[in-house]
């Protein structure tokens, strides 16, 4: 009993290896496609790699990039076969090989599957990149004259003004953080002297924030110090003042950027995923119609195409018992090789 | 009655005038497209920038007669195409003979005109970009601390996200902002003695200081950014002097704005120069072709030779011809056949 019996005629089968062979190239155009968005994250990711302390994990992209290719080459050589299946001579060539073909193209399905899944999963893990990046960033942000480290201002400021946000979780992230470096401090006057002594660490914080926090859709020229005192600015109000500075976090803001970007790429694989399992579908059928054409010679006589040959649990169980076979013919050819040398050395 | 630049056109020459010419007119569709899209683009960037540039600045003007022109010499390409597509296949050239000869005229007239128009418009307009700019970028420093103001609420939001785009600071540099008052009165305190004195020191009674907004810093300067008492020089310890312009912008947003919308004209420019160039070939290669195949009169793939010519005689006679049209068009018209018809009939029974 077959599962999903279709007949086909000779109109049929035409029309079919026709609309396979379109449907191939179409999809050679989806890997293209996958390719390119694979490229465009990873080069996203590199952009920002300063951010994420050089540790972020690239699975994703290049996964993409793998899918992409691969489909192309799939697709193209499936393209190919379609063409061929109406010539019967040129058709026989590749008779042996399309079983295994199907078999490599249901597992290249479930890998892309899998791919699509792990970029809407990937989020977690950039939180915590992104989180430790950040701190680190902010750590740095003064150390304008350290090798290694002498750009880590610039990017913080530039960072912050272009997906306007302010500090890892807001902008009071920076009264926790020496931002200003020592080389700019004059340690004369009594003031510095008195931040730095109420500090355990010997640093010098301030309740103020770096001038790239500033948003420019506030009426009031921007405040960047003494952000908690409200009598050291006229008219000020720290509590209620909301448009003086970015509200947002810059992770909130870098995770929100990555997880819309890595959403649409899913989506987008998800449906070029649906698309590669209707042409297997397809293929598999054109498959075993030109397989059980009873008759060689009659081009026109009418034959049968199916998904499997018995129903899915007894075509479970043959798999089942090839497997078996195929361990028990090497325990036989194990017995018989200590056999062969139990008489040698006896 | 001399036809003006005729060509003698055998059957070969005819057919590679029309291959070439379907050649030059999908170029002339793709450079019609270009200039069509770059004159969108520069439409958008000047709505953009179009709060720093004073209305009466015919700058405007430029991308719009360019979008036309670039629509025309993609209609003209396309049409081209088509034409000397079907000027080789007899049964197909028929319904595309009626749309040549006015696709001519508007072409050559409207095409070229808008063409040169705009060309023309490219050369002299970014001239005026200069006052333009000053005006528009003066109002907007002014109107900065306007914020409550209705029709200058933005101008605060739009300056600083301009000097953040651009990289740039003030009109000229950033002493133009110590000449304007860009603190609102609203957020001065009158008990202050420091800003009592400063509105009184000066003329008009505005609160000025030497010091710049936020978006005049530069983030790539080592140290934290330095807005205030800029003019003092004991007011900041340990400013580096061998590094004075890297704490703000050094250009001034004036300059850099003429050299981006100067240089998005000049590209618009040399795009207009090679549409036109090429369209001037296709109409003419068109002009061509029609007569050649006017001359033929049906049997295109006939392997007679016809002449093409641009017009049928010289301008005078042209002008004449088409002035006795006009003053024939007045008389009635069935009137006047018979007549003509009797003389020429009378003519070979006498012989």
């Amino acid at each position: 009993m077959a599962l999903l019996k279709v007949k086909f005629d000779q109109k049929k089968r035409v029309k079919l290896a026709q609309g396979l062979w379109l449907m191939n190239w179409l999809s050679v155009l989806a890997g293209i496609v996958i390719f390119s968005l694979g490229l465009f994250l990873k080069i996203e990711l590199r952009k920002r790699s300063d951010v994420m302390n050089n540790s972020e994990s690239h699975f994703v992209p290049n996964s993409l990039i793998g899918m992409g290719v691969l489909s192309c080459v799939f697709n193209s050589l499936a393209g190919k076969i379609c063409y061929d299946a109406l010539d019967p001579s040129k058709y026989a060539k590749w008779k042996p090989w399309l079983k295994s073909y199907l078999v490599v193209c249901v597992l290249f399905n479930i890998v892309l599957f899998l791919v699509a899944l792990c970029c809407f999963l990937m989020r977690g893990s950039l939180e915590s990149t992104l989180a430790h990046g950040l701190k680190n960033g902010m750590k740095y942000y003064r150390d304008t004259d350290t090798p290694g480290r002498c750009f880590m201002k610039k990017t913080i400021d530039l960072l912050q003004i272009e997906f306007k946000c302010c500090g890892n979780n807001g902008f009071r992230d920076w009264f926790e953080v020496q931002w200003i470096s020592n080389r700019y401090l004059d340690f004369s006057s009594k003031e510095v002297k008195d931040r730095i002594k109420s500090n355990v660490d010997g640093r010098y914080l301030v309740d103020g924030v770096p001038f790239s926090c500033c948003n420019p859709n506030s009426p009031r020229p921007c405040i960047q110090y003494q952000l908690t005192n409200n009598s050291a600015h006229y008219s000020y109000n720290h509590q209620t003042e909301e448009l003086n500075l970015w509200v947002r976090g810059c992770r909130a803001a870098l995770l929100s950027y990555y997880g819309s970007l890595m959403n649409s790429m899913g989506a987008v694989t998800l449906l070029v995923w649906l698309f590669e399992v209707s042409i297997t579908i397809g293929l598999r059928y054109l498959h075993t119609a030109l397989e059980s054409v009873s008759n060689p010679e009659d081009l026109e006589c009418e034959s049968e195409g199916w998904l499997l040959e018995k129903s899915v649990s007894e075509t479970w169980k043959a798999l089942l018992e090839s497997l078996k076979k195929l361990g028990k013919s090497n325990q036989v050819e194990a017995e018989g090789a200590d056999a062969g040398q139990a008489p040698e050395a006896g | 009655m001399a036809p003006v630049l005729p060509l003698v056109l055998p059957l070969q020459p005819r057919i590679r005038l029309a291959q070439g010419l379907w050649l030059l007119s999908w170029l002339l569709a793709l450079a019609g497209g270009l200039t069509l899209l770059y004159s969108g683009h520069l439409q958008v960037q000047l709505w953009h920038l179009s709060t720093f540039l004073a209305p009466s600045c015919p700058f405007a003007a430029l991308p719009r007669v360019a979008l036309a022109a670039g629509a025309v010499a993609l209609g003209t390409g396309l049409v081209g195409a088509g034409t000397s597509r079907a000027s080789l296949d007899a049964a197909q050239y028929p319904p595309w003979r009626k749309v040549l000869g006015p696709l001519l005229v508007v072409g050559t007239a409207g095409g070229g005109g808008l063409l040169v128009l705009a060309l023309g418009l490219a050369l002299a307009l970014p001239g005026s970009l200069d006052t333009g700019l000053e005006e528009g970028l003066g109002t907007a420093l002014v109107h900065y601390k306007d914020t409550e103001v209705p029709g200058h609420c933005h101008a605060k939001r739009l300056l600083d996200e301009l000097q953040l785009r651009h990289h740039c600071c003030g009109r000229h540099g950033y002493k133009d902002w110590f000449g304007v008052q860009w603190v609102s009165s609203r957020y001065l305190d009158p008990n202050d003695q420091d800003v009592v004195d400063r509105i009184q020191s000066n003329v008009e009674g505005l609160y000025l200081i030497d010091g710049v907004p936020f978006s005049c810093c530069n983030p790539h300067s080592p140290r934290p950014c330095l807005q205030n008492r800029l003019s003092d020089p004991h007011a900041h310890p340990l400013f580096d002097p061998r590094q004075p312009n890297l704490n703000l912008w050094a250009q001034g947003c004036h300059g850099v704005l003429l050299g981006h919308l100067q240089g998005l004209a000049s590209t618009l420019g040399s795009m207009l120069a090679v549409t036109f160039l090429l369209q001037t070939l296709v109409l003419l290669g068109l002009r061509y072709l029609q007569t050649a195949l006017e001359g033929l009169r049906g049997v295109i793939d006939g392997e007679g030779e016809t002449q093409g010519y641009l017009f049928p005689s010289g301008l005078k006679d042209m002008l004449q011809t088409a002035w006795r049209q006009g003053g024939v068009a007045h008389r009635p018209a069935p009137e006047e056949t018979p007549p003509e018809e009797a003389p020429p009939k009378e003519g070979p029974p006498e012989a």
